[in-house]
Parts: C-alpha cells; structure tokens; sequence
C-alpha cells in the first residue's frame, strides 16, 4: 500500500499536466508581474527597473492605499466571520429538515450563479435614492440615508451595504461546501450518538464540527483569499467611490493599471495583496485545520 | 423521547421554515425585479420605478436577442465553458489526488504553488498573459480563452478536491491494494466516485466562474462572433448612456442557460448527497 | 532517481519562470528545458525579446497580415478599434460610424476592408494597450484628445499625420483649417484626426422659465442664482446634476474655474497652485449652486440626472451637447420644450469635446487607414454628425438645419458665439489620473469636505504626482 502510494512515476503523470499548465499560463505571468512591480511601466513603452520606488510610494504618500487597505481588511475580517457562520447555520438547518430542502438550497445558491457584474449593477439599482429602496422607505415618511455615498464614520455606510450584499451573494458558496462535507459522515454516527442520549444541537456540535474542519479551513481560506481579491461588486456599485472611499487593493490596483496605465505600479499593489493572501491563508491553515480524523 | 421534546421540535421546525422562507424572499425578490425592469422601457423606469409597466416591452427582448447576437455568444460561452469544465475536473482532480492521497516529500510545496494561482488577481497577469498568446498566435480564438480559463480554475479546483480526497477513509484504498488494484484504477475506481460531490461543487463553482468573466474575453476575443455571453450584454453600455431595461432583457436571457445547467447539476449533487448517505 | 527527475523538474521550472520574468530581455526558451515535448511552443517563438512590447515589436508582426492579404487577391485588411458595439447600440453617433464603416467597406470593395473591434468604453483602453504591447496595434483607433491621447503620442504608438492631413485639400474641409486641430498638435505634428465637436452647454425646461417668470437667459453668475431662486420660489427643482458620476459635477466645476481665470496651464506646470484664490473662489461658487441640485443629486448616476431633465422634474441641466440624442430619444415630446444657453459668466467660453481618430505608427496599410478616416469628415457623415447626431460637425459642409434636433442650431449659436473653447477640465490636466482626483476632490467637497481641506489635498496629489516629475 505505501509502496503504491509512493509511486514517482504516478505522482508524475497524475501532477505533470497541471503543474506545466499552471507554471506557463499562471505562474511566469505573475513572476513578470512581481518584476514589473519594481518597474515604472506603462504597458505601451519598456518596463524600466526603479528598485523599491513603486512600493515606496504605496506606503507612504499614497492616500488611497490606506483607505483601501483599511476597507479590505475590513472586508477580509467582515465576510470569513459572517460567512463561516451563516454558512454553517444555512447547512446545518438545510441537512436537518426534509420538505423543500432542494427549493432552499438552490434558492440561495441561486445568487453565486449568476455574474456579480449584473448582480452589482442591480444592487447599485436598489440603493440609488431616487430608484430604489429610498422610494419605498419615503412612503412611510421615513428618509433613507445615502446608501452608497455617505461618507461618515470609520467604516463608512457604503462598505457596510457592499459588504452585505457580498454577504447575500457568497454565502451560497459555504454552505454548499458545508453541506457537502456532512453528506460525507457516516450516518451511523448520528444514529449511535442519539442512542447515547444526544440532541440535534450536542451531536451537530460534537460530531459535524470536527469531522468539518478540514472544509471550514477550505472554505475560510476561500472566503479570505476571495474578499481580498474582492472586486466585481464594488466596481459595479461604486467604482470606488465617492472619492476612493470605497476602493479596496483590487480596485485600487485596476484603476491604477488600467484607467491611468500606471501597470508597474498596479502590480506593486497585486504583489502586496499576494503577500497578503498567503499571510491569512498560512495563519487560517495553522489553527484551524487539523490532522484528518477517519469518517 | 417525550411528548413535550416532540412538540417543541415541531414548533422549532416551523421556526426554521418561517426564518428560511423569509430568507428566500430576500433572495428572489430581487431577482424578480430583474424581469420587471427589463419589461419596462427607459423612460418610465426612471420616472417610476417600482409601478406596473404599462405595456410589457416584449420587444426589448427581440432587440436585445439580434443586437447582441446572443445566440452565437451563448454558443460560444457553452462551448468555452463546457470544455473547460470537463479537462478542468480531470487535470485538477488528478493533481489534487497526488497531492491528497499520495506520499512524497513535495507535496506540501506543490500546494503552496499551486494556491499562489488563487491569490493574484486576473488584472495582475492580463498584460504578460496576452503578450505571451498574442505571440503564439493564440488570441482571438475560443482555445486561447480556455487555456486561461482552465488554468486559472485549476488552484480552486486542486485546493478543494485535495480536501475531498484527504477526506477518504484509508480502509477503502488498501482493500483495494489488497485486492491487486493499481494506483491509477483506485484513482478512477475509488477516489473519483466517492468524491463525486466535491466534483460536483468546484465543477459548478469553476463553471459559474467561467461563465461571468469578463476582463479577460473582453481583451482576448475581438472577433464578433467569438465572443462570449458577459461581453455581449456589455454592448448595451454606450460610451454616455446605458440602455438598462435592454440591458436587463439581455441579462434575463444570459441567466436561463445558467439555471438550466445548476438545476441539472443539483440534482446530481442530491444524488451525491445520498450516495454520501448509503456509503455510511 | 525518479525523485531526483521531479525536485529537478520543480526547481527549474521555477528558475526560468524566474529568469522569464526578471531577464526581461533573456531568453523564454529556459521553460522548454523541463516542459518536454508537450509545451513547445513557448519555446520556439520566445527566443524574440519579451522585453520589448512595444511599438518596435509591432513592425515584424505587421508585415504577417500583409503577405496573408497578398495571397487572398489583394484585398488590404485594416482593423478600426471603437468604443461602442455598432449593433446593440442606441447612440446616435455610434449609428452613424456604421454607416461609414458600411460605406468605406461597400466603395472599396476589392481593394480595401475595414474590421470594426469594439469593445465597451470600460475595458476599451485597457484592451487597447493590451494590443498595442503585444505589438498588435488597431491600424486605427478613436481616442479622447488631451492627456489620452498623450500616452499615445510620446511613446510613438501613433503616426504623425501631419503630411496627409495637408496633402490634397483634406485639412481645407475643415472648420477653421490648422484651429481645428489645436487639440491633436504636438510639436507642430498633427496626430489624431477630430470627427465631431460636443459642446458642454445649459440645456433648460422653458415652460418652467416662463412659469417661474425668467424671460432674459442669465448671462453672469448673479443672474443664474436669482434664476435658481425664482425656479424654486415656483416650486421647481431648479437643477439637476450627478455626483455620483464624478465628472458630471467636475463639468460645472471646470466651468466655474475658467470663469474665475484659474489659469489650468499654470498649475500644470507648476508656476500656480490649487490653493490659489481664483480656485478657492470658484469652488465656493460650486458649493453655493449645490443648494439648488435635486435633493438625490449625491446619489444620482448621470443616467438618472439627465433622466430628472427629460421627464420634467427639474428645470436645468449642466451636459455636453451629446445629450441630445438621449433626451429626444426618451421622451420625443420634449424636443419642443427644451432650451439651451451658454453657462453664464464664462466671459464667451464653452467647454468643447471631440472624439478623435489615430493611425498605429507600425500600420501596414496606412493609405487604407488615411481612406478610411476620410470617410469620417466626408460630407455625408458629418451631415449626419448635425442633421442626425446632434453634435457639431468639423468640416465646413452645408446641413439642412430643419431636420436636426431643435436643441443643435441653439448649440451651435452657442459655440457660434463663443470667443474660444476650452477642453473638459479633467481631460485637460496633466494626466487622466490627475483630471480624476481633481473629479473626486470637487464630489468630496460637493458631500461636506471643507473646501480648504479638499483643496489641499489636491495640492498635495500635484506635488507627490505631477510637479515633482
């Protein structure tokens, strides 16, 4: 069995195909784009080397890298916390009633399906004063705030209702990875803890949650990695504004590259959010995921 | 158990089913307002919103169905995404097993690389990418979109199966080993089937993905009748205004195909669900 | 052994991928190395320099297309590259392009083609330089005078076309000859072609003038407020506008700016500042006019503010004169009703707007090309610029001026009248991005940032981007 398991030729064949794709198509790009980081480059004339010009000046005199590293991180903290939980509790009410679990399943998974370009353009619909939900609140006299352009507080009004609505959109995603996983454990578990006297609640937490950590650090590092790289609804809602109050690293990084074609620059941005991702998917993989239990 | 425990449990079941209908109104309401908006024409929407269309503008969906060539677009994007799909989940999932199931020093390394694909993002690699295709001629034509396509579903893809097939109880691979099965035919005989699931869910995730980008169809694809379904419905945006109830038409249209396929999908995934069950 | 195979499979892979990226000008062929037989390809075009994108990369590929052509009968194939979809499009202008591209192709027929790449206005520039540093320039492409077309000229991506605009009488057609490519000059170098002039005007509701009593346009700064004043003394919205689409707000403010004799060239170059009384002052102007906007302006996307305009729910409108089209189009009935005078105490100046044709430098075809931009400032398309799409033509050609939109002849007696023009105010600056932050700075200070802050801080956005390079 190790012996089979140990197979180099195997390993070979089964990793070769994807290992030549990825490094031609993915990862000579991105190690181009790190070099071009300590370049000015503008994508129409040649990359010239600047050293650490590029990231000297993201830290220091650029204001819209503050306010967007604030707003990811914001984001970053906001959508692993609340997906992990509505995620779960999504799941774990879904696997336990039997009529119409399909119909809820598919309804909130509906939102992941479909292009977040549309679904931001929609939201940006609902929450313009003079369309959307502002219109009805005036009916009952009462006058709605502006959704996506106050620009008060130190998480501003708009990041709370585009980080909802990512909310709403996403949370599809875990709980069908949540679900997923509990098909998995053995139904004889259950039954063996519920003839030792168990409730819903004291199996849900004794069993399900161990035997899915493994998916909760999946999910989470996915969540993380995807609320950083965040970009879609924000662009299509706010565009990062009103004056980049609004802007996170990928919105910061594509209207520099490709509005003002600053593109060494803008991959400064990219490599520092790679950076970033592979901080939080190190500390989400060192405590939270733990040696595989056997199902 | 008691009567009373019963009782409560029936009264907690209706709580659930009160809490997740409210919840699926939150969900559909907006999507309804989608079909509503794109009946409508541009000038009533914007003076009134939330009333009843006078007239439904039936046409906006004629106009939005030859103007935007959807048909060809949806063709295209079918094909892109079909093809992706299938080498997607056999590529990824035959490297996520050698990096889950089997034993060798690298492994850990060689997920590591592969996440690092996760965790740029596409604007990052656009311009080197585009050079490298447009040089080998590669631009322009629906292979050039899958290759990126396929690669960049790949470290989702890895990352997620690799967590299935860690997932897979021991026993099963080494009765097999026992019973004289290769490597290969446990991949195929064993993980694969048990992990139907898992295919399921990245399979759909990478779809889904596929099937919405933009950026990346948008630079690649100049020829009108290879391009995707998300660049055709960008047509309705004009440089000062936007058509928005054709484009909603548009939107609807691009939506069908999409909830076709994830219908067809769930129930597999319901299928896996109870295989999942009996398994146990 | 097989061990050894992988580690050394890894590592190298990783060293070229390394050497790929860094060497920028070594060779890609390292990758062949370790990818086998499998992934050749990269291999055998990449001993070219990857380093080089640019617009010296451009002629070897160009030449590709024209011995492909040569064999299929002759026929020069040339790409146009455009910002709007020809098909699904409503815009007036757009639909007018068609018919050119249709016409130039049905002419030429056998001798020349044009293929029409378009994509949205979004990922338009960002489609284009991914082209231009593959080394596959569009033969031609439209462009935005100012510092869009910068980017362009200084790295020599587009032609000089100086010697065929002079060439036979095609620089006589237009409208005050040389003057009308002041935009498009460098160095005495003519580099775009201009196909169309908007002009930023005061479109207004007459029947809410007349029932709020106005019955002289206003022609000073007093005179708008008191407009303003009447207008909401008789219960009308007296302006809408959009801050949510930043540079409909920054129209206003550049109109402010000029007509207190803000010097833009100035500050450009260092000798001025933001913090400059003249600006101070027209950006409490902007704030004092904020008043009178419709209570949704913060939120309002410019869809929604011209919308306000057309279903008569505020009486004025601050936009270019392509607006036109989307107002007829929305609502017929109101082409009678609409107005439209010059922004008041400008002292005889319009902002003034063109959509710009340029040729790639490393174009085979460029006698195609120069054909093909002909057809744009013909008098059949720039009759159809007025009579049709309500913009100001270039040329100097005869249009029937009662079969364009009511709102043009007022238009044009406004930029008839105007004692010189002006470019938009962020796409005059030293860069887009810095046309942008001066954008944003105005909706920030429009949404209650103090203007002294807000100024300031485009004063710092100039000394760390603009004055320091």
């Amino acid at each position: 069995m190790d012996k089979l398991l140990r197979d180099k030729k195997a390993i070979f064949v089964f990793v070769a195909p994807a290992f030549l794709l990825f490094t031609f198509v993915l990862f000579i790009p991105i190690c181009q784009s790190v070099y071009y980081s300590f370049c000015e480059y503008n994508a129409l004339t040649k990359p010239k080397f600047i050293g650490f010009e590029n990231y000297r000046q993201l830290f220091t005199i650029d204001r819209t890298m503050k306010i967007a590293l604030k707003n990811s991180m914001f984001f970053l903290i906001f959508s692993v916390v609340t997906q992990l939980i509505a995620g779960l509790v999504l799941a774990a009410l879904l696997t336990n009633i039997k009529k119409g679990r399909d119909f809820f399943k598919n309804v909130y998974y509906l939102p992941c399906v479909l292009s977040s370009a549309a679904l931001g353009l929609l939201w940006m619909f609902v929450f313009t004063p003079k369309l959307g939900i502002n219109q009805v609140l005036a009916q009952f006299g009462i006058k709605g705030p502006l959704w996506l352009m106050d620009t008060k507080g130190f998480i501003i009004l708009p990041m709370w209702v585009i980080a909802s609505v990512s909310l709403w959109q996403y949370v599809g995603q875990s709980m069908m990875l949540y679900m997923a996983q509990i098909s998995g454990i053995s139904n004889s578990l259950y039954e063996a803890s519920y003839i030792d006297g168990c409730t819903k609640a004291q199996s849900f937490r004794y069993i399900t949650l161990p035997l899915i950590r493994p998916m909760v650090a999946t999910a989470m590092s996915l969540n993380a990695i995807g609320s950083l790289k965040f970009f879609d609804l924000i662009f299509n809602m706010t565009e990062g504004g009103p004056n980049h109050m609004t802007d996170v690293l990928a919105t910061h990084l594509y209207q520099q590259g490709f509005k003002y074609f600053k593109y060494g620059y803008a991959s400064a941005i990219g490599t520092i959010l790679l950076v970033l991702c592979l901080i939080v998917t190190f500390i989400i993989n060192k405590f939270v995921k733990v040696d595989n239990y056997e199902m | 158990m008691s009567k009373s425990g019963k009782k409560k449990s029936k009264i907690s079941t209706k709580v659930i089913y009160v809490f997740l209908s409210i919840l699926a109104v939150v969900y559909l309401l907006p999507l309804l307002w989608v079909i509503y908006v794109s009946l409508k024409d541009d000038k009533t929407l914007f003076v009134s919103p939330w009333a009843l269309p006078e007239h439904l503008m039936i046409e906006n969906y004629s106009f939005a169905w030859t103007a935007g060539k959807l048909g060809v677009a949806t063709l295209n994007s079918a094909i892109v995404c079909g093809v992706t799909l299938l080498l997607c989940l056999l590529v990824g999932s035959m490297a996520a097993f050698a990096i889950g199931r089997m034993r060798w020093k690298l492994s850990g390394a060689m997920m590591t690389y592969f996440l690092t694909g996760m965790m740029i993002p596409v604007h990052c690699i656009l311009i080197p990418v585009f050079t490298r295709f447009s040089k080998m001629h590669l631009t322009n034509s629906l292979t050039g979109l899958i290759l990126p396509y396929l690669t960049l579903s790949l470290p989702i893809t890895i990352f997620i199966m690799t967590g299935f097939f860690q997932s897979l109880p021991n026993e099963l691979f080494e009765s097999a080993c026992i019973d004289g099965c290769s490597i290969y035919r446990s991949f195929t005989h064993i993980a694969l089937p048990l992990s139907r699931t898992g295919l399921f869910v990245t399979g759909l995730m990478t779809f889904v993905a596929n099937w919405n980008e933009l950026l990346l169809a948008m630079v690649f694809i100049s020829d009108d009748n290879k391009k995707t379904l998300p660049v055709s419905l960008s047509k309705f945006v004009g440089p000062y205004n936007t058509n928005y109830s054709q484009m909603f038409a548009a939107i609807v249209i691009a939506i069908i195909p999409t909830i076709v396929v994830y219908c067809m999908f769930s129930n597999q995934i319901v299928d896996g669900l109870t295989a999942g069950a009996v398994k146990g | 052994m097989k061990k050894k195979v992988l580690s050394v499979l890894l590592s190298t892979a990783m060293i070229a991928s390394v050497l790929a990226g860094c060497g920028g000008g070594g060779t890609e062929s390292a990758p062949a190395a370790d990818g086998g037989s499998t992934e050749s390809a990269p291999a055998a075009d990449g001993g070219s320099t990857e380093s080089a994108p640019a617009a010296d990369g451009g002629s070897a590929e160009a030449e590709a297309p024209a011995a492909d052509s040569a064999a299929s009968g002759d026929v020069e194939e040339i790409t146009w590259m455009f910002w709007d979809d020809l098909n699904a499009t409503e815009d007036l202008i757009s639909i007018g392009y068609k018919d050119t591209v249709e016409r130039f192709n049905k002419d030429y027929e056998g001798k020349y083609h044009v293929n029409v790449v378009t994509t949205n206005l979004e990922e338009y520039y960002a489609k284009l330089n991914a082209l231009v540093a593959a080394g596959e320039t569009p033969d031609c492409f439209i462009v935005s005078p100012g510092p869009n077309l910068d980017v362009y000229v200084e790295p020599g991506v587009a032609a000089d076309l100086t010697e065929y605009i002079k060439a036979d009488g095609w620089i006589d057609t237009f409208n005050g000859g040389e003057g009308a490519f002041s935009q498009q000059t460098y160095d005495g170098k003519i580099y775009a072609v201009p196909l169309n002039i908007a002009a930023a005007c005061v479109f207004y509701n007459t029947e809410m003038f007349e029932a709020a009593g106005i019955t002289t346009m206003p022609t000073d700064w007093q005179g708008m407020l008191d407009a303003c004043e009447k207008l909401q003394g008789a219960g009308y919205t007296p302006l809408t506008i959009s801050a949510g689409t930043a540079w409909c707000l920054s129209m206003l403010a550049g109109y402010l700016c000029d007509s207190e004799g803000v010097d833009l060239a100035a500050i450009d170059s260092g000798s001025a500042s933001w913090l400059d009384p003249k600006v101070v002052s027209a950006t409490n102007k902007l704030v004092e006019i904020s008043q009178y906007f419709q209570p949704t302006a913060a939120g309002d996307t410019n869809d929604v503010a011209t919308a306000n305009f057309y279903n008569e729910e505020a009486a004025m409108l601050i936009q270019g004169s392509w607006a036109i089209a989307q107002i007829n189009g929305a609502n017929p009935d109101f082409e009678g009703k609409c107005g439209v005078f010059a922004f008041p105490g400008t002292d005889g100046r319009v902002i003034a707007k063109s959509d710009s044709l340029a040729m790639s430098a490393t174009t085979a075809h460029p006698d195609a090309v120069i054909a093909f931009m002909k057809y744009f400032t013909d008098d059949t398309a720039q009759k159809y610029t007025a009579e049709v799409g309500g913009k100001i033509p270039v040329t100097t050609v005869e249009y029937d001026a009662t079969k364009a939109p009511a709102q043009l002849a007022y238009v044009m007696d406004v930029f008839g009248n105007a004692k010189s023009t002006f470019g938009f105010y962020n796409e005059s600056m030293a860069t887009t991005e810095a046309g942008a932050f001066f954008d944003d700075t105005m909706v920030s200070i429009y949404l209650g940032t103090p203007v002294e802050d807000g100024l300031a801080s485009l004063e710092d956005f100039y000394k760390n981007n603009v004055w320091n390079k």
